[in-house]
């Protein structure tokens, strides 16, 4: 196998322990993201008890080689992206620590974790007010957003 | 009975005492070095920020010199070496 870079070296440790010691509800596909170290593949499931339980949602995230000084680019995929004000119907999430609040400590777990409980602290099923605005005009890539942090209640 | 020793052969070990196992940047054991350096020890050494915290001086100086405002990476309390 080729030397690994510094980024690689950190996703490849991140992947064993997520797919040993999984958050409740939370599945990573380790053989996609064995092969492509930069783009992997979450499973997550609606915690029961919470507006989502029995739901089962897809989570992209791609990686760039300045991991983890750069945050991943995170978004929900598939055919089911949670009605949430947060989560925006082309799957492009409103989560500070995504970009502004990215520390290189934070890690995909605790990714998924923020998200799962981002989800589970719910109160209302909605998509956000300016949904049909920001997905016409926004980039593909929502790290490119000027994302506004201004409802620290879910 | 009289021992008279002719030569020697001293072994030592070391590590970094640290209040923590892993450099919390890169995930690497601190008695191995960062991801961009070959050997562990003086050339890739820990630093302490004045909030506790520990990271390889590799690591933490290329977080710093990424962002705009100069935060420890786990606790986001400003930034200050302690020069212990």
């Amino acid at each position: 196998m080729a030397a690994m870079s510094p980024s690689e070296r950190r996703l490849q440790k991140e992947l064993m322990s997520l797919m040993k010691e999984p958050p409740p509800g939370v599945t990573v596909d380790g053989d996609q993201a064995s092969q492509n170290l930069t783009l992997w593949t979450v499973h997550m499931e609606g915690v029961p008890g919470t507006l989502y339980e029995g739901e089962k949602f897809v989570l992209q995230f791609k990686f760039t080689n300045k991991y983890p000084f750069d945050s991943p680019e995170v978004t929900f995929i598939g055919n089911n992206i949670p009605i949430h004000p947060h989560v925006y119907s082309n799957g492009h999430i409103c989560l500070s620590i995504l970009t502004d609040d990215w520390s290189p400590a934070l890690s995909v777990q605790s990714v998924c974790l923020s998200i799962v409980s981002m989800l589970s602290s719910c109160k209302e099923k909605k998509r956000p007010p300016d949904n049909s605005f920001y997905v016409k005009t926004c980039n593909k890539n929502p790290k490119k957003t000027k994302w506004w942090y201004h409802d620290d209640s879910v | 009975m009289k021992v008279t020793v002719k030569s020697w052969t001293g072994v030592a070990t070391w590590r970094w005492v640290a209040n923590d196992d892993n450099c919390g940047i890169c995930r690497m054991p601190f008695d191995s070095c960062c991801p961009d350096c070959k050997l562990p020890g003086d050339d890739c050494p820990l630093v302490w920020g004045a909030c506790s915290h520990c990271f390889h001086i590799h690591c933490i100086v290329k977080w710093l010199h990424s962002q705009p405002q100069q935060q420890c990476p786990m606790c986001r309390q400003d930034w200050k070496f302690n020069n212990k």
